[in-house]
């Protein structure tokens, strides 16, 4: 990320082929279309390489900030478009039919930086599967499907106090699990 | 600060943006001025962010690549794209190549000349093994060619003792008494006439090793006058034997005598007379 900041394009183009997989997906499954996924990860990448002192390292690592400039991303052109994915509210996800072709990532030109990720996604996944279902849901809907605490209270017609306290709980158990980890 | 600080929970609610729009700009201003909170609001975001981990990887389609390179303004018609993803990597595998060709031909070309340089100290040995050889068959060869003149002279001697044998032993020749004068009185020594063959054998031993201005030098007196038979020399030990021819045109002679010379030969007998031979009593 240094290297980007200096202006290297050689280092921002290994730095897209690293996360530009893990950008585009998590845009896609905020916003559950390939054209608008495809826009906002050109869009996170172009403000990465023209505004990369955004990244302030000392904040913390720099995938949890891409994810979370991605994840904004994808909420505001989500909320732009007045659009809501109600359909994973049911299935407390996307289901297989709605999900594009899953292909594994390419890891051909960077089988550390896929290694670490692949790493970091399994420890996330085991600690989001070790949720009851009702916080992973909750959680799910907050982050991926932009919904504020209100909006799910109303989506899943419960009180705003239990979406709250799931919520709670299960931010607390995946800090217990991923703590210093992630 | 707008407002107090915020607690655990709120801090994770604002990172997951689940708060109604001015909750969530109240907070936005108190983090604004409360670096504390604004940590905390900053490791659930690093917690919530880990969510976006569990998705599904989905391939991003390649023309993604291309316009987010042609919106920042690194990409360039035609392959140049595929170019920068690879070219650093071709440009390594291409270095490397020729790194390792370059460090094979040296090696190669060292190995080579190391080989060549073993070669040539093993021919330089081997030239000089020759030489040694060559030296050593030398010596070998002046060796053998001393043992063959000595080999030749012994033959000679042995032939020449045994024609001196022969002609002691022959009932046709004479053998002449032979006296030794002072003061080389400790010699002794014998001559063999053969009349009909002409020869004149004289042997003697324990005489004196002359210098090398000297020689013995045998006489025959006839009629009065001393006519030379030659000269001859001791060896080491002392012995001596000569042959010689009865010079033509000597019909009577009354002795012999034996006298030391100037080298080469006297015209006259002039030195000391070492042997007298009395030939008067041989049978003519």
């Amino acid at each position: 990320m240094l290297a980007v900041s200096g202006g290297d394009e050689c280092a921002f183009a290994v730095l897209y082929d690293r996360y530009a997989d893990l950008v585009y997906s998590a845009s896609l499954r905020v916003l559950g279309d390939t054209q608008l996924a495809e826009d906002t990860t050109q869009d996170v990448f172009v403000r990465l390489w023209r505004r990369p002192e955004a990244f302030i390292a000392d904040r913390g690592r720099f995938m949890s900030w891409l994810m979370s400039v991605t994840r904004n991303r994808a909420v505001d052109e989500l909320r732009s478009r007045g659009r809501r994915r109600k359909r994973e509210v049911a299935a407390g996800g996307a289901t297989d039919d709605d999900r594009p072709l899953q292909v594994p990532a390419n890891s051909d030109d960077d089988p550390l930086g896929a290694a670490q990720l692949h790493e970091q996604q399994a420890l996330v996944r085991k600690a989001l599967a070790e949720l009851p279902a009702e916080q992973k849901v909750a959680l799910e809907l907050a982050y991926f499907g932009g919904l504020t605490q209100q909006e799910i209270s109303a989506l899943l017609h419960e009180p705003l106090g239990t979406v709250k306290t799931r919520i709670r709980l299960g931010m607390q158990k995946l800090r217990r699990s991923l703590e210093d980890r992630v | 600060m707008t407002r107090h600080c915020l607690t655990q929970e709120q801090a994770d609610e604002y990172a997951l943006g689940v708060l109604d729009h001015d909750v969530e700009a109240e907070m936005a201003a108190h983090l604004r001025d409360c670096d504390s909170c604004l940590a905390m609001v900053e490791s659930s975001k690093r917690l919530a962010a880990a969510l976006a981990l569990t998705v599904p990887i989905v391939r991003t389609p390649p023309r993604v690549r291309r316009r987010v390179l042609f919106a920042t303004g690194i990409f360039t018609p035609g392959r140049t794209g595929q170019a920068l993803r690879f070219a650093p990597a071709a440009a390594a595998l291409a270095a490397i190549i020729v790194a390792i060709a370059a460090f094979s031909g040296m090696l190669s070309v060292r190995s080579q000349v190391s080989d060549l340089r073993d070669q040539n100290s093993a021919l330089k040995a081997q030239m000089e093994n020759v030489r040694t050889q060559e030296v050593e068959l030398l010596a070998l060869t002046e060796r053998l060619s001393e043992t063959e003149r000595r080999a030749d002279a012994l033959q000679v001697a042995a032939n020449g003792d045994r024609e001196l044998l022969v002609a002691m032993m022959s009932p046709q020749n004479d053998v002449a008494a032979v006296i030794s004068r002072e003061p080389y009185s400790s010699a002794i020594g014998t001559l063999v006439w053969d009349e009909e063959q002409k020869k004149v054998w004289f042997v003697a031993s324990r005489l004196r090793v002359l210098g090398p201005n000297e020689t013995y030098q045998l006489w025959v007196n006839s009629e009065g006058n001393f006519y030379s038979l030659g000269t001859f020399n001791a060896d080491n030990s002392g012995f001596a034997r000569y042959q010689t021819i009865v010079p033509q045109g000597l019909r009577t002679y009354e002795y012999a005598v034996v006298t030391i010379e100037r080298a080469g030969g006297a015209e006259r007998r002039s030195g000391d007379s070492v042997f007298v031979a009395d030939l008067l009593g041989l049978r003519r």
